[in-house]
């Protein structure tokens, strides 16, 4: 935890160092001189990036580069649970679940409080069993079951066997290529490169750029014929801007994020006059452990275990919510565990280790000290201090639910959990929040095409796609959305460049 | 004066060769500073080695061989890795003359008792 907090220090630090740098060339373009040129150029290696570099494989695109900043590929999207949800697939249909882009939109919806763009949801899920066929061909093989996400009303988070979105990077990363797609890394995107009438020409590349050394490298300016599709993820990992729109999200508060998650591509955006949206929703994890750093394995598991689990106060022995509510629900319920001094005193998943074995995530999580083995109720109360006799009620009390099918205590839905009793031996998992995404970034329309703040009209020849685009899913983003829309609008973007 | 200088540099850019060898610097790696500094800073004194530079002596496959771990955590192996598969450049986790530590640690509390 301790080398994760100097990381995130030291992210914000850099990133304040890089807010120095030239905000931007405005030129003519006889006058500039371009030190490689490109069809496509692509800045990060993540969901987006990678998709749009494959749909522009596919399209016929012939010079396609892709930017990493990072040493390793896949940015913050090799970092996670390997998860997207995809309403209307084979494997749903293969499962008996009913599902359909209407119900998906609805519920992401209903968790983005009134704040979501519908068109863009829309556009996202429509397009999901492309995206979904995409990955298929490219290499990503999918586990045959489906989990189920919070606050969806059907079961659609399609999981790659690897439970992680690796099994998803490299894959798209070997097709890329296969391509002729140029991967790059240590190579920084610094700021784009315009013409006066605000037309992006290019943009300026750190090239030999390492992590935290602000000048390292050497910049090269970079010539983009068909468009800057900037793909390039959240701000989670600089502490220093997301404390500017959070206040409740300083140096204490984890981030699962990979630490190249600094903001460069929204700065770089914001200051070429594109509009931002909802930059202050800045989304915790629910099922992040306090145990290990970054998104873990804690987070696998706990996924994993949340619709047959309970997740339980300390100071009360009691459930305290629904553990399968949206993202944003849970953890404002989870920040306010607290001891009588006020300090974070996380909550306790206890699932039941006849059903989390079924899931390889549990191996892991006991072999790192993310969670323990017990074998009795009172063996946890007497671990963790809890009152007994109110965990015995709650365990006993859960355990009617299952068999009724009928959560009275908080509205689960329980057809996740059906005939899944909690009994011993139990895992136990701490759970404390930690900042996993930010919904918030610049605003594009269903082409991936930035919008200007001054006029609402698109930016000519810049695209952005993922994270770093603001307003798709409004106050909270549901688990599992992230990367299918990543990828929806990767695709748009390679679409539209190539129509362009 | 003007005889002076030359002996100064030479003394002078000792001093600065020095002062990088005062850092960390591994023993085994004794014989790659006799053949100097410019053996693996292949980029200039002030820019930090290339990717390439450690490959000249050491092999990413043979490393992945090294460091190979069975059934379950076959993945967890740093040199071939789930997340990178063996394209991490050494320098993400390795360091010559600064203390550094695998970029798995940025999320798992993995244990890599010969990690050096």
């Amino acid at each position: 935890m301790q080398t994760r907090r100097s990381f995130l220090k030291f992210g914000a630090s850099a990133a304040a160092v890089g807010a120095l740098s030239p905000v931007a060339a405005h030129a003519s373009s006889g006058d500039i001189h371009w030190d490689e040129s490109h069809e496509i150029v692509i800045v990060g290696s993540g969901f987006a990036g990678l998709a749009a570099a494959v749909e522009a494989g596919k399209l016929g695109a012939k010079d396609i580069v892709i930017f990493e900043k990072l040493g390793v590929y896949g940015g913050n999207s090799t970092l996670n649970a390997g998860q997207a949800c995809f309403a209307n697939t084979d494997l749903q249909k293969k499962l008996g679940i009913k599902d359909s882009v209407d119900l998906m939109v609805q519920d992401q919806l209903k968790a983005g409080r009134g704040y979501a763009s519908e068109e863009l949801l829309r556009h996202s899920a429509e397009l999901g069993p492309y995206v979904y066929q995409l990955t298929k061909d490219c290499g990503c093989v999918y586990r045959d079951h489906i989990i189920n996400t919070g606050g969806t009303s059907a079961t659609r988070s399609h999981q790659v066997i690897e439970r992680s979105g690796a099994g998803f990077i490299r894959p798209m990363l070997k097709t890329a290529r296969s391509y002729g797609v140029k991967t790059k890394i240590r190579h920084k995107f610094e700021h784009l490169i315009t013409a006066k009438d605000g037309t992006v020409l290019g943009i300026q590349v750190r090239k030999g750029y390492h992590f935290g050394h602000e000048h390292s490298g050497q910049l090269i300016n970079v010539k983009a014929e068909k468009g800057v599709l900037i793909a390039t993820g959240g701000f989670g990992a600089n502490v220093s801007f997301r404390k500017a729109l959070d206040p409740n999200l300083g140096e204490e508060v984890g981030c699962t994020n990979a630490r190249g998650a600094t903001g460069d591509g929204l700065v770089a955006m914001l200051s070429e006059g594109a509009m931002p949206v909802h930059l202050s929703f800045i989304q915790s994890g629910p099922w992040a452990s306090p145990d290990e750093g970054g998104f873990g394995y804690g987070a696998g598991f706990s996924l994993y275990n949340f619709p047959h689990s309970i997740a339980i106060d300390r100071n009360t022995g009691e459930r305290f919510m629904n553990e399968t509510a949206d993202r944003k629900t849970r953890a404002d319920l989870e920040v306010q565990r607290r001891d009588k001094d006020g300090n974070p005193n996380p909550a306790l998943l206890i699932a039941p280790k006849h059903e989390a074995q079924k899931d390889p995530s549990m191996e892991n999580v006991l072999k790192y000290n993310v969670a323990w083995e017990f074998d009795s109720v009172e063996a946890i109360a007497k671990h963790f201090d809890l009152p007994l006799n109110p965990l015995k009620k709650q365990v006993d009390d859960w355990n009617s639910f299952v068999k009724t099918g009928e959560d009275t205590q908080f509205g689960k839905r329980m057809n996740m959990s059906t005939g899944i009793y909690l009994t011993a031996p139990f895992i136990v998992q701490r759970l404390w929040p930690k900042v996993h995404y930010c919904q918030g970034g610049i605003q594009i329309n269903t082409k991936a095409e930035v919008i200007a703040a001054k006029n609402g009209q698109p930016i000519k020849n810049l695209y952005a796609a993922g994270e770093v685009s603001g307003g798709v899913h409004g106050v909270s983003r549901l688990g599992g959305c992230a990367t299918p829309e990543c990828m929806a609008f990767g695709v748009t973007a390679a679409r539209s460049m190539m129509k362009a | 004066m003007k005889l002076f200088t030359p002996l100064f540099t030479v003394l002078f850019s000792c001093a600065i060769a020095f002062s990088a060898q005062a850092k960390d610097q591994r023993d085994y790696h004794e014989m790659v500073y006799d053949s100097g500094c410019k053996t693996c800073h292949d980029q200039g004194m002030k820019a930090f080695p290339s990717d390439e530079a450690c490959l000249q002596c050491h092999d990413m496959g043979e490393l992945a061989k090294q460091t190979q771990r069975k059934g379950h955590e076959a993945a967890q192996n740093p040199h071939d890795s789930m997340h990178y598969g063996q394209e991490a450049p050494c320098m993400e986790c390795h360091g010559e003359h600064t203390t550094k530590q695998a970029i798995c640690m940025d999320c798992h509390n993995f244990d890599y008792p010969k990690f050096k």
